[in-house]
């Protein structure tokens, strides 16, 4: 596949502050990548770099095989849709649907016509006549991404297009912008701090933090392997559950700093008494009758959704868990926790990188 | 070329010509002549060395002529009695008024902007209607203070000595209080009304409330306005060519007024210069409080 | 007290606050339809008795004053248009960035704003008389003008352009605009409003120049209306009628534009003073 845009070695400075650190991205053509991070992870400076609104401190940055580093923005065949939408207030929708074209100088008859076209695509040919102040959020946010779409650029990008959206509306808008994007065959670079709005949307994650990019791959991938702790801990909510563990002094089992913790067997390549994290996602943990293996945990608050029910206990670190439905457990119990042994995450706990580890049997027998 | 000119298109050379442009010409017609004050204040410069730039040097002569000659000491001191009497006056009304209008009537926004027209006009018209209004015989305002049995006598506001420069001071309090009231209703207005709720709640009075909670939102609102009271009232020169010339016997000489005196009516520039060096050092601090307490602002 | 009768109060106790803050205005007004006589007039009257309608015409033609307006006009339109050129861009630059260099210009700016002009016409004169510029007095009051009131200028349309957000020009760039094209077709007409009000001040302030036109202007056919009306005012005057018809003459013009345009004159000139 020919990829759209490719940066290689991207470092971007203001001043003394490096907000982009050595970025290796490849955008293959049709795919649609997410961005995401907390925010002042440098995803929106490296997004704006694409645009040419930031120029770039060093390396290459490459759109449709051709280098764009000192580009202006004009020249780049790019659309972007802002968070704040950016329509112009004193233009009609129609002005700023054609507003790209007039520029080019296309035929006011021809442009007319694509702004009709698209707006018939999105639905907004009721409002072509209207000024972006009589419109509603979710018609803005239409006009924003029309004014992308009739354009025919090389790639669409999405700075937080979403935020601006309530609740309902983001979720409906998040499947309407990717079926649009399918049908375009568009390449698209979306930029969100919404790890959920990334996981639904995007082939490609691309997760960023401090101006660096911490692990990229399929949204599954990242879920199912995270690279390292930040990752593991962004992606999923509520968020995994870290507990500090170190390593036998035979250095075949991982012992748990929590009381009544299973000591956990494994295949390791760690000196013995090594300190690491083990990561368990709370909708892999689950209640155990006291017959089955599993171990003891307070209870310290009970939150209910009606779907779901979230457990967090009374021990440090405190967990979090997620339960199917509704639970008769209440604050002040003890409860009887178990998890597959496949499911858990081991991050070394001082470079807070994943650590493979072989097959994973629970011990019955708690550490002494 | 090319690349200068797509710079321009596209880059930092258009902001830089933007800016670039209008710092020139102000350096040109601002810059320089404080510049050129200054050396000239070190010269002797008259009507015959005007056209020379080549003139006599005489040092600090100008200065030391300038604190010798007995008018200087009573002028000064009539500048500051000008500066804190016109202040004070259009703060004290311009703040009153800006409270009252902040009850917020129907209409208050209206008529209160109406007040700015005592500064939006000329002022030497200014100065021409209250020359009028303050003329000894015939003056209205004599007529209003012996009608309400203030005076006895007619005050000749323009030519007793004693009342001259405060002829001056009232016209300048009348031209500058509303500027005052805008600004202090601004930030007035400015002052998140739960504060008042919550003071409220914790039982202060209105008195209590305007001392804990207006005033010291307001500091440094009212700290800009008093700056910008002290730039506008050395600015002011108009008033005094319209109403009392200086005079009687520069009873109501200020050094602004007085500067420009010295070059255009004496036709001694040098000294001229010097006056203006001394004044605009002294308008230079007060702008540089102004920018101080407005810097939060600045930097927005 | 219910609400309204509040506001009655209010508004009428505001009422007379205004008619006592805006009588020497009145004053103006009723003295220019006074005769000779009743002006002197003791106790004085407060509405003329026969209004002296004919004073306007003796006034404009007696004192030329055609010829005095018409210089106004010349030299406020010249430095408003040398201000509004250059100041504009000046302003939106530094409302585009923020970075010591912008905290710099800015501070030179205020710096240069409060500068009185009755202190720097001396150097002013002294140095176009050298370079010749005298020649022209016009264009000389115009170019002093312009360098004392285009910082003041550039502070109210700085904050105009802050309130044209960021996102709009950029749009613009994305959309294939080149920065000079996403200015003039995006920036400046959002800013429209804001400049056009400064602008309007600034002729405001310029058509009541005083300081420069007299030490510059000393052809009398070349100097504007308020040079005009202070050779009127002599020491002992007692033309008064006359002289309150030809300051009627003069702002009532200044007042009309006033009075039309309050809302958004003083919007304009609150948002920028203190920023």
């Amino acid at each position: 596949m020919t990829q759209q845009i490719e940066l290689s070695g991207v470092n971007k400075y203001y001043g003394a502050y490096h907000a982009l650190r050595d970025i290796n991205l490849s955008i293959p053509k049709g795919a649609f990548v997410a961005l995401v991070g907390p925010s002042g992870c440098g995803k929106s400076t490296l997004l704006r770099s694409l645009a040419g609104l930031e120029t770039i401190s060093s390396g290459d940055l490459v759109i449709a095989g051709e280098r764009m580093n000192d580009m202006p923005p004009r020249k780049r065949d790019l659309a972007m849709v802002f968070q704040s939408y950016a329509l112009y207030p004193h233009m009609t929708v129609e002005q700023n649907l054609t507003y790209s074209l007039r520029i080019k100088g296309v035929k006011k008859a021809e442009a007319k016509k694509a702004a009709e076209e698209v707006a018939a695509i999105t639905g907004l040919s009721d409002l072509l006549h209207r000024y972006p102040r009589e419109l509603s959020g979710g018609q803005r946010q239409r006009v924003a991404m029309s004014r992308a779409i009739i354009r025919h650029p090389k790639a669409f990008l999405f700075d937080e297009p979403l935020s601006n959206l309530d609740a309902a509306l983001r979720v409906h808008m998040r499947k309407e912008i990717r079926a649009l994007h399918d049908r375009l065959g568009a390449t698209s670079v979306y930029v969100t701090h919404d790890q959920v709005e990334a996981m639904t949307m995007a082939d490609h994650v691309v997760i960023m933090r401090a101006g660096v990019i911490e692990q990229q791959g399929r949204p599954l991938d990242l879920y199912d392997r995270p690279a390292n702790r930040f990752v593991a801990g962004f992606i999923g909510s509520p968020a995994m559950n870290f507990i500090p563990a170190r390593t036998s002094d035979d250095g075949t089992s991982l012992i748990l700093d929590l009381p009544g913790a299973p000591v956990l067997a494994m295949d390791l390549d760690l000196p013995p008494g090594h300190a690491v994290s083990v990561g368990i996602r709370p909708e892999h943990l689950s209640l155990a009758t006291a017959d089955m293996p599993g171990f003891n945990v307070p209870v310290a608050a009970i939150e209910s959704t009606g779907a779901a029910t979230f457990v967090t206990t009374e021990t440090t670190p405190e967990i979090v868990l997620v339960l199917n439905g509704r639970s008769t457990v209440s604050a002040g119990e003890t409860i009887h926790l178990t998890f597959e042994p496949k499911n858990i995450h081991v991050f070394d706990a001082g470079s807070d990188q994943r650590i493979e580890v072989g097959t994973v049997l629970t011990q019955a027998k708690t550490a002494s | 070329m090319r690349r200068i000119l797509s710079t321009v298109r596209d880059g930092r050379g258009f902001d830089i010509v933007l800016v670039g442009v209008p710092f020139a010409f102000l350096f040109a017609l601002a810059g320089l002549p404080l510049i050129y004050n200054i050396l000239m204040s070190f010269q002797e410069v008259d009507m015959f060395s005007l056209g020379s730039f080549i003139r006599p040097f005489v040092g600090i002569d100008n200065y030391v002529a300038l604190f010798r000659q007995p008018e200087t000491w009573p002028i000064l001191t009539n500048t500051l009695i000008f500066v804190v009497g016109s202040i004070a006056g259009q703060f004290v009304i311009g703040f009153g008024l800006a409270l009252f209008f902040w009850t917020n009537f129907p209409g208050a926004s209206w008529l209160r902007g109406l007040f700015l027209v005592s500064w939006v006009m000329p002022g030497l018209v200014v100065g021409a209607i209250w020359n009028w209004i303050l003329s000894g015989d015939f003056g209205v305002l004599n007529f209003f203070l012996r009608e309400s049995g203030l005076i006895e006598g007619n005050i000749f506001w323009r030519s007793d000595p004693i009342f001259s420069l405060w002829a001056v001071v009232i016209a300048n309090i009348w031209l500058g209080t509303s500027f005052n009231m805008i600004l202090l209703s601004v930030g007035l207005s400015a002052i998140p009304g739960d504060l008042y709720e919550a003071a409220e709640m914790d039982g202060a009075n209105g008195w209590q409330r305007f001392w804990t909670i207006t005033l010291p939102m307001m500091r440094s609102t009212i700290g800009a306005i008093i700056a910008l009271g002290l730039i506008f009232t050395l600015q002011q020169f108009d008033l005094f060519a319209a109403i009392t010339d200086g005079g009687p016997n520069n009873s109501s000489n200020v050094a602004q007024y007085w500067a420009w005196d010295l070059s255009f009516r004496q036709y001694d520039f040098g000294r001229g210069a010097t006056i203006s060096v001394i004044m605009t050092v002294f308008v230079m601090f007060a702008a540089a409080v102004y920018v101080r307490s407005t810097r939060h602002e600045v930097r927005g | 007290m219910s609400e309204t009768a509040r506001n009655r109060l209010m508004l009428a106790i505001a009422l007379i606050m205004a008619a006592i803050y805006l009588f020497p205005l009145y004053w103006m007004y009723v003295t220019s339809l006074k005769s000779g006589s009743e002006m002197f007039a003791n106790p004085p009257s407060f509405w003329p008795s026969s209004a002296q309608w004919q004073t306007f015409a003796f006034v404009w033609e007696s004192r030329n004053m055609g010829r005095y307006l018409w210089n106004s006009t010349v030299i406020a339109f010249g430095s408003v248009a040398l201000i509004a050129v250059l100041g504009t861009g000046c302003a939106y630059v530094l409302a585009r960035y923020r970075n010591v260099w912008v905290d710099v210009g800015l501070f030179l700016i205020l710096m240069l704003q409060v500068l009185p002009a009755s202190l720097m016409v001396t150097p002013i004169f002294v140095g176009f008389t050298q370079v010749g510029l005298l020649d022209y007095p016009r264009l000389a009051v115009i170019l002093a003008i312009a360098a004392k009131s285009m910082p003041f200028f550039v502070v109210l349309v700085r904050a105009t352009f802050m309130a044209v957000p960021m996102e709009l020009e950029e749009a613009a760039l994305v959309d294939g605009n080149s920065r000079v094209g996403a200015f003039f077709n995006i920036v400046l007409p959002l800013a429209r409003n804001g400049i056009l009000v400064s602008a309007i001040l600034i002729f405001m302030q310029a058509f009541g120049e005083f300081v420069y036109s007299k030490s510059m202007i000393q052809d009398v056919s070349l100097q504007p209306a308020s040079v005009g009306l202070n050779s009127f005012m002599g020491p002992n005057t007692s033309e008064w009628n006359n002289i309150m018809a030809y300051a009627t003459m003069y702002v009532t013009p200044i007042l009309a534009i006033f009075v039309l345009l309050q809302r958004r004159i003083v919007s304009g000139l609150t948002s920028g003073a203190l920023k």
